[in-house]
């Protein structure tokens, strides 16, 4: 069951990211590459 | 014992805030300026009788600036002779429509309904919700922002702030497509993202405020924008603080984790209970002070922050009047070419073919600038990166010297070309060079929402006891008030924690 309901999430997320316009893709895309680095300069 | 309370390197203005409130409250202050004038980005030399802005060449938020004047017990008007700027700007558009866009809001409707009346409902819409956005932003701009207790903090002395989440999750062109329909309109609205350093599409929804705000005053500084920070400098003076300009400090002196004075270029060793860097974070923490003195999350954080969009300047004498008719001329492209712009020119750099740029025409507000019956044209041009395309701009600086005349003579300013006394371009390698910016870039770090408030770095360091920051590198980021409201920031924190 649980698989299901993240499978469920998963596809609803794809599928929205999909209906994005370009421009708001990028923004999004920006976005998630300076995720990884809000840890370390939280700590500057 | 120390020589100084307080060091601080670089007298941009907020080097000179915090140091004159400092001062103000009877700390021994030493300002260190490398350069031969205060100001930084926000400074005025002169040329064969012209007088030029190196980079900021308005000033908005008055009542932000007259806190710092409130606190050195004065006012802004006391002090700064500043002459207001109506209309805001004239507008080129990429069809080269124009646009003459007033202070009055009501006159702003009108020039918007002689583009699209279907626009004007949307106009009333924005110009409320940023009339109310608008006024938590002082209180924010001069609060500390170390921690998420701090944010939290503020959002419960300004619940209002909280209404006006979605500007803080979507971008400037989000908010622009949300509240206007033609693309003339929008384009209108849009080259204000370039003053953080990003292309519509990429800018946080919050800097949609900025034309707004505009229309609460545009200010120039009689005698040019030197004029601010060299009030805060005769304020700080007349307090007992120490200017020493061509001075460079070559290193800070951390000892047990705590900054304890810097060292000069020539050697000489200076001690301070405490430290104030007012230049970027990256060049203090990884050139004056050297990353193995920071923990590692910290070295992976400063390591990562990507610098600012630079912009050549091209600062021109000329010996006629200029068929303009305001102190600020944007000429402007589409929104789709500007986020193009970033995407595919500003990358591979050369003269690009969206071309837009702020015209400030300062002779019009001052004369004086100028010799009698001259003018003083100062245009930012297009970003760009630290080289020109496959040159450096050394190489590649007289021929685009000539391009840049060439096009917005023709696009812009008739008769330019003919009447040129004097022409400089100082390109992003000039500005690092001259000002130690690093790339160029006058606002120092990016400044989207993964570069802001707790992620931007701190005020109070996390690392280094004793060190602190003001400017562009730290909150609240870029901009005249922005980096002087980092001043009352910085001061507020020294006064907390390092009472002595």
């Amino acid at each position: 069951m649980k698989k299901i309901v993240c499978l469920g999430i998963i596809g609803t997320l794809f599928y929205g990211y999909t209906q994005l316009t370009d421009s708001k893709k990028r923004y999004i895309k920006e976005l998630v590459r300076q995720m990884p680095y809000l840890v370390p300069r939280y700590f500057v | 014992m120390a020589d100084y309370n307080i060091i601080v390197i670089g007298a941009g203005c907020g080097g000179l805030s915090a140091g004159a409130q400092l001062a103000k409250k009877g700390r021994k202050v030493l300002v260190l300026e490398q350069t031969e004038r205060v100001g930084g980005c926000c400074s005025t030399y002169e040329q064969n009788g012209f007088k030029f802005d190196i980079g900021a060449s308005i000033v908005e938020a008055p009542e932000l600036l007259n806190r710092v004047f409130t606190r050195l017990g004065t006012t802004l008007e006391n002090e700064v002779d500043l002459i207001e700027c109506d209309p805001i700007y004239t507008v080129i558009l990429g069809d080269g429509r124009r646009m003459t866009i007033p202070k009055s809001l009501q006159g702003t409707e009108e020039a918007i309904k002689a583009i699209t009346p279907a626009d004007v409902q949307g106009w009333r819409k924005y110009a409320a919700l940023m009339d109310g956005f608008r006024n938590t932003l002082n209180d924010f701009f001069t609060s500390p922002v170390l921690t998420f207790s701090d944010m939290a903090g503020i959002m419960k002395n300004s619940p209002d702030m909280l209404k006006y989440g979605s500007l803080f999750t979507s971008s400037y062109q989000d908010v622009l497509n949300k509240y206007f329909t033609n693309a003339a309109i929008k384009e209108s609205l849009a080259y204000q993202t370039f003053f953080i350093g990003l292309p519509p599409e990429l800018a946080p929804g919050i800097f949609a405020v900025i034309p707004f705000q505009e229309h609460d005053g545009l200010y120039y500084t009689r005698g040019g924008m030197i004029g601010i920070p060299e009030a805060l400098r005769r304020l700080g003076e007349k307090e007992g603080m120490e200017l020493r300009l061509k001075t460079k400090v070559k290193k800070v002196i951390v000892r047990n984790k705590r900054a304890v004075g810097v060292k000069l270029d020539d050697g000489t060793e200076i001690s301070a209970e405490v430290v104030i860097s007012d230049i970027n974070a990256k060049t203090l923490y990884l050139d004056m002070i050297g990353a193995e003195q920071l923990p590692w999350l910290a070295r992976i954080g400063i390591k990562s922050y990507e610098t600012a969009m630079a912009v050549p300047m091209l600062y021109l004498g000329v010996n006629y009047t200029p068929p303009l008719n305001s102190h600020h001329t944007l000429v402007t492209v589409p929104m789709e070419d500007m986020n193009d712009f970033w995407w595919s020119d500003y990358r591979t750099g050369g003269f690009s073919k969206h071309q837009f740029a702020i015209i400030s025409w300062t002779s019009q507000s001052d004369p004086k600038l100028a010799p009698k019956g001259k003018h003083v044209l100062i245009l930012t041009l297009p970003p760009s990166l630290r080289t020109c395309g496959k040159k450096s701009w050394d190489e590649a600086k007289p021929e685009m010297l000539e391009k840049y005349i060439d096009y917005y003579s023709k696009r812009a300013i008739p008769g330019l070309k003919e009447h040129i006394e004097v022409a400089e371009l100082a390109t992003p390698l000039d500005f690092e060079r001259r000002l130690g910016t690093p790339d160029g870039a006058i606002y120092a770090l990016r400044q989207d929402m993964m570069n802001e408030t707790v992620f931007r770095p701190a005020a109070k360091s996390k690392s280094i006891d004793g060190l602190y920051l003001v400017g562009a590198s730290t909150h609240p980021g870029g901009g005249v008030p922005t980096t002087m409201a980092s001043g009352i920031v910085a001061t507020d924190l020294i006064e907390k924690f390092e009472r002595g």
